[in-house]
């Protein structure tokens, strides 16, 4: 055991066994099935489907900064640019919502990807404050180009997405709370198994490298640049499809919701999570998103959680909630840590 | 045409002089440090509140309220330094203090939010209406005051850098902190030191901004994001480049409000900020950092 290196010792401590990997995603499939029929308030109802958006916002976060190690401080505008990018295509050009979800999730990879091109010359923090004036721009111009996005005005009554009619089954309407949280939940759990096959493939051993030392990794013949530029692309491809989810959850948008401090938000998840696992952001992501709701009655002390339990998790817990849950299984368990 | 264009010129001046301020001290923890303190922004802005509640206070007394926010500002330096890069700086990894400190900044802001509110302050100083003319060219007195305090806090920032035993120093731990080490200087010391200086000049524009800037919690983000990409334009850690950084993007703003659009200043400048990180990464003068380019 003293002869694994770090990083390798880090993989085997990721997640848990792969025998058991596709029952826990049959497991996690079942408390999706379950959860709105425990659920029936449609507040907290609400409440999961920003669940899933955030998990979803989180674990791709994650790919980027966790995986790659590059801070990207501008996910909220990958966020807008899907939200107002596919429901301007629907209302402007009348697409069918589907085709404007994928054109939105594409237009995201792909400015994402077009970021990666300052990740290629820069890194640390350069690339993070260079992200954060595209978060900047983004959201400037959401805000000014009045003619297309009304600006700060909004855009209101964005229909849910089409009905589905399938023969001989039931209609399936999106309007209602619980059948939209089984598209986004459900998306979001593909969204998970897709990123989970690749940072267990050679992907995720090839982002590692990189992270790790960027010129070992060259030295491997590994072309960082482009690496860097699919994991940015795939990363804001996850924000931008949250986004398309976001715009008809919600039927509003206004530019204040894609604000950088969004960006500081969903990197509070996954820190608070655990960065560089990609079960620790979706707890991060929950955790994040439900403990505020209790809170709700003491104001603006809600965000304050936010700060607090970014900067304490990375002064204490670096290795966020998936390490307070290896500490307590040590704790609890430490026969079973021998083996 | 030529006077709206000198006017817009020194109103440039005057903004681009409060951001020089604010970057300064972001580029002195870089220079140091190569590290960023997010939280600065926030401490801009609890010393425009410090100088707003003390000036207040003594009815009208600016110069106390400025005092104030540079106390403000240094003990916050000093507890930001001792409470977050400190622990970190034994894990030695370079991106953890910058997340740290944006928790930070979101708990100070939304404390802020919390006790004082969204609705903006009006910080009127004895200064703010007396107006000076030249012709058809106006300035507030308080216009030149924050021209005469930036420039004089560069001033001395410069002769302290250049010509006192503290300042060699703190260029020497920013050069190789453990060499410096072995010629006897304590380099945790003139950390704490960097962030003490840093932060009270955070306090101290935060003092200047406040009566010309809309004073919300939000005043100092508002600046921050522009500060950063200042630093980046003039080049990290660089202080002529920020300085030149500085007073370039103030002109760009206030021609930007005059000939096109006070919405599209951010654009413009983080335009300017992408332009040079994809020309030009090292800033307008080059001092080549290798970990970054």
């Amino acid at each position: 055991m003293s002869e694994v290196s770090p990083l390798a010792a880090q993989s085997k401590e990721r997640g848990f066994p792969p025998i058991s990997r596709r029952a826990w995603f049959l497991i996690a499939a079942v408390i999706i099935a379950v959860l709105p029929l425990v659920v029936k308030d449609s507040y907290w109802r609400t409440n999961l489907i920003v669940c899933a958006l955030n998990v979803q916002l989180a674990i791709g976060l994650d790919f980027v900064v966790g995986y790659a190690g590059q801070l990207n401080l501008g996910q909220s505008a990958f966020y807008g640019l899907g939200a107002y990018g596919s429901t301007l295509l629907v209302l402007k050009l009348g697409l069918p919502f589907w085709t404007a979800f994928a054109i939105g999730t594409l237009m995201a990879g792909v400015a994402g990807a077009l970021l990666s091109f300052f990740a290629v010359r820069l890194r640390g923090h350069y690339l993070a404050i260079a992200s954060l004036g595209f978060a900047v721009i983004i959201y400037q111009i959401l805000l000014n180009w009045i003619s297309m996005t009304q600006g700060p005005l909004g855009i209101y009554g964005i229909a849910p997405p089409p009905v589905v009619a399938l023969p001989g089954l039931p209609q399936i309407v999106f309007s209602d709370l619980r059948n939209l949280f089984y598209l986004t939940a459900g998306f979001t759990l593909i969204v998970y198994i897709l990123l989970d096959q690749m940072v267990r493939s050679p992907i995720g051993e090839t982002l590692t490298a990189i992270r790790e030392d960027e010129v070992s990794a060259a030295s491997l013949g590994i072309d960082a640049a482009k690496w860097k530029a699919f994991a940015f692309a795939v990363s804001s491809a996850a924000a931008g499809a949250a986004g398309c989810f976001y715009a008809p959850f919600v039927g509003t948008l206004v530019p204040d919701a894609f604000f950088v401090t969004e960006s500081f938000m969903i990197l509070a998840m996954v820190i608070v999570g655990g960065m560089g696992t990609l079960v620790g952001p979706v707890f991060g992501a929950i955790l994040l998103t439900v403990l505020p709701e209790f809170l709700r009655s003491i104001g603006d002390l809600r965000l304050i959680v936010y700060g607090a339990s970014l900067t304490l998790a990375v002064l204490f817990m670096p290795g966020g909630i998936v390490e307070a849950f290896h500490l307590l299984r040590r704790r609890l368990f430490p026969e079973r840590e021998m083996q | 045409m030529s006077s709206i264009v000198l006017q817009q010129a020194i109103n440039g001046i005057v903004v681009g002089s409060l951001y020089v301020l604010v970057a300064l001290g972001l580029t002195l923890i870089y220079g140091v440090l190569v590290q960023i303190n997010f939280a600065h922004a926030d401490i801009v802005t609890l010393g425009a509140f410090a100088a707003y509640g003390v000036t207040h206070l003594l009815s009208g007394n600016y110069l106390a309220g400025i005092a104030a926010a540079l106390a403000l500002g240094a003990a916050l330096g000093w507890l930001i330094n001792a409470g977050i890069f400190a622990p970190l700086r034994e894990r030695g990894s370079e991106l953890l203090p910058l997340i740290a400190t944006i928790g930070v900044s979101i708990m100070l802001q939304n404390a802020m939010l919390a006790l004082l509110g969204p609705i903006p302050y009006a910080f009127d100083t004895p200064y703010s209406n007396q107006v000076i003319r030249f012709g058809p060219l106006f300035l507030t007195v308080q216009n030149v005051l924050i021209i005469l305090v930036s420039g004089v806090s560069i001033t001395l920032l410069y002769v302290f850098m250049k010509f006192t035993f503290l300042g060699k120093a703190l260029r020497a731990v920013s050069q190789d902190r453990e060499t410096a080490g072995l010629m006897g200087i304590n380099p945790n010391y003139l950390i704490m030191l960097t962030f003490v200086i840093a932060s009270a000049l955070a306090g101290l524009s935060g003092a200047m901004l406040g009566p010309v800037l809309v004073l919300t919690p939000f005043a100092g983000t508002s600046v921050i994001v522009k500060a950063f990409a200042i630093v980046i334009i003039g080049g990290f850690g660089n202080v002529e480049g920020t300085i030149l950084a500085g007073l370039l993007v103030g002109l760009i703003e206030s021609f930007t409000t005059q000939f096109l659009d006070p919405g599209l200043i951010d654009i413009v400048v983080f335009a300017l900020l992408l332009l040079t990180l994809a020309i030009r990464p090292t800033g307008l003068i080059a001092e080549r950092r290798e970990e970054n380019v």
